[in-house]
């Protein structure tokens, strides 16, 4: 998956919905749920990869899927973010993990661009 | 790359010269035909494999079977063998699907006592051996109970009522590979395997009815007790969702941890970290005890295939384990360098060991078939005792999705006689068997290269998937 973006969040924001749009399964419920995640790594690639395998660990347990984020804070190598989301019923795609492969977060011209590979 | 980089060694065997690339420690080697080799270069998993050649402590070759693909970081169908003392250990070098592997179940029943029976067989086999995305098993492990599992493996299966102590004799390294530390796997992890012993998982796992279609060594195949005619059941799977969390887990630690070790890798998915620091040991630690839950798995698994069988055949018809094999997985072992045993973790991802005299299972796709073959002595002077795992793709899940019509596979299938259970058509059109290399030249390759030889071929008549 190719996710482009004006801002770093924003790129954030467009790799998490693009995920979600993979694994959101069947019955969708109507219950809220919110969840906080904070990450930390190395570089703005690694956060990106980790911020979304921490998601998709959330989703695989708690068979939810999460369609609105909010960042109170984001750096290079650290975030803070707060997801609103619903169960599901079931997964949809068996996405199993968010990999390193190709992943390379880029800012060039005011563009933030990645390439995202998943393990399915 | 191309062909003018690689030199023949022989007919079976290419070899990536030191001099390709000034950070390689080794030379890379590939078994492969002239025409499998053009296939090969299609992708970039020589490439791949000349990045492993660059890491820290890798002896004699980094080494390619036939039916090497592009992986994340290692090509899957890779091995490298690593110095215990100098080298390092990369989850990436195993897998996400830690203990990804396959066993074989032999039956005293042939294709014609079995045909009438066979879809309601495949349909009980589906209803006692869950698969599919997010599909739990029947029963839950949790805390002391999947701590137990995680340290013992199939044992603690066995010891549960599901199987025998024979069964275990039967299982690589017993079912049980050291040194597992429950603690050492997470409690994301633990959490997403709770409910997933005994089960199938979607992919390309499945639990295979085969008939014996052509037996290749005698001498073999009545050492491992079958013979033409024969059913046999395959089952393909390994430990789920608790190994990709291990992996995710420790590629994400080692990540952070290189730059304190002073090691760089070409790729970030070769992320790792000396097998003596606190984070290779730990991740050797939990990589065991994921091993230990994917033989677990597969013996709950063989306990659903035991309770469908009887109910068709009655309770004094046996499905005994031919053998259980990892694909996907590191271990320590002794093998000659320069004329000394030496201790090393080898990698295998895509692999499988083949010890000499020891069974190797090759699984299939759907609609092709799968073999087992039994392990040579070439395979320890050259290829540190390892061997191919199956046929490798040739075509990307998605595209296998854009171009393969899901009922006109269906009905191709049936055409071949081959039952297909499967929970979702996009699940079988992924696993179409044009979407892989041709198993019978992979085959071909690793027995006149003398890494492994075939015993017999077997012929799917019901598939059972996710």
């Amino acid at each position: 998956m190719r996710v482009i973006a004006r801002t770093q969040q924003d790129l954030f924001a467009e790799a998490l919905r693009g995920l979600m749009d993979l694994v959101k399964g069947e019955g969708v419920q109507n219950d809220e749920v919110r969840a906080q995640v904070q990450v930390t790594a190395p570089d703005a690639t690694a956060l990106l990869i980790d911020f979304l395998n921490e998601v998709l660990t959330r989703c695989h347990i708690r068979r939810e899927v999460y369609g609105r984020v909010v960042f109170p804070s984001m750096s290079a190598v650290a975030l803070e973010a707060e997801l609103e989301g619903h169960p599901v019923a079931s997964l949809g795609e068996d996405v199993k993990a968010v990999t390193y492969h190709e992943a390379d977060v880029r800012e060039d011209n005011g563009v933030w661009s990645t390439m995202l590979v998943f393990d399915v | 790359m191309d062909k003018r980089n690689l030199v023949k060694i022989h007919n079976w065997l290419w070899e990536i010269p030191r001099t390709y690339r000034a950070d390689m420690k080794v030379p890379a080697r590939v078994y492969a035909s002239e025409k499998m080799l053009d296939s090969i270069l299609g992708d970039r998993s020589l490439e791949q494999l000349v990045n492993v050649a660059t890491l820290p402590g890798v002896r004699k070759y980094a080494i390619a079977m036939p039916d090497v693909h592009e992986g994340y970081g290692f090509p899957i169908g890779g091995v490298a063998a690593v110095d215990e003392q100098e080298g390092v250990i990369s989850p990436g070098g195993i897998g996400y699907d830690i203990n990804c592997g396959v066993r074989l179940l032999r039956s005293r029943k042939s294709l014609d006592e079995v045909k009438s029976v066979l879809p309601k067989l495949a349909h009980s086999i589906a209803r006692e051996v869950p698969s599919g995305v997010g599909r739990g098993g029947k029963a839950l492990f949790k805390g002391a109970d999947l701590d137990r599992v995680l340290s013992d493996g199939a044992r603690r299966i066995v010891e549960l009522g599901d199987g025998v102590a024979a069964d275990l004799d039967a299982i690589e390294s017993g079912g049980r590979i050291e040194p597992a530390d429950p603690k050492l796997v997470s409690v994301h992890a633990k959490e997403r395997g709770q409910d997933q012993l005994g089960t199938i998982g979607s992919g390309n796992h499945f639990v295979e009815v085969d008939v014996v279609d052509k037996i290749l060594d005698e001498a073999e195949a009545s050492r491992f007790g079958i013979a033409s005619g024969q059913i046999v059941v395959l089952i393909h799977t390994g430990s789920r969702g608790l190994g990709h969390q291990v992996a995710t887990d420790f590629i994400r630690e080692m990540t952070a941890a290189m730059p304190r070790y002073k090691i760089s890798v070409p790729d970030r998915e070769l992320a790792c970290a000396p097998i003596s620091s606190t984070e290779g040991q730990h991740y050797l630690q939990a990589m065991a005890a994921a091993a230990n839950f994917a033989f677990a798995n597969r013996q709950l698994i063989t306990a659903g295939i035991r309770r469908a069988w009887r109910w068709e055949f009655g309770e004094d018809e046996p499905l005994d384990i031919i053998y259980d094999v990892a694909h996907n997985v590191a271990k320590t072992e002794e093998h000659q360098l320069d004329g000394t045993k030496t201790k090393l973790i080898v990698h295998r991802k895509g692999a499988t060991r083949a010890f000499p005299g020891q069974p190797v299972l090759i699984p299939g796709s759907m609609g092709t078939a799968s073999y087992l073959l039994v392990g040579a002595e070439a395979a320890m002077r050259e290829t540190f005792g390892s061997t191919c795992h199956g046929a490798g793709r040739v075509m990307s899940r998605m595209r296998a999705k854009r171009e393969i019509n899901g009922e006109e596979l269906r009905e191709r299938l049936a055409n071949m006689g081959i039952i297909a259970e499967a929970a979702s058509t996009k699940g079988l059109v992924e696993e179409a068997p044009e979407a892989y290399k041709d198993i019978d030249a992979v085959v071909d390759i690793v027995q006149h290269a003398g890494i492994a030889k075939k015993v017999a071929r077997l012929r799917p008549v019901a598939v059972v998937k996710g």
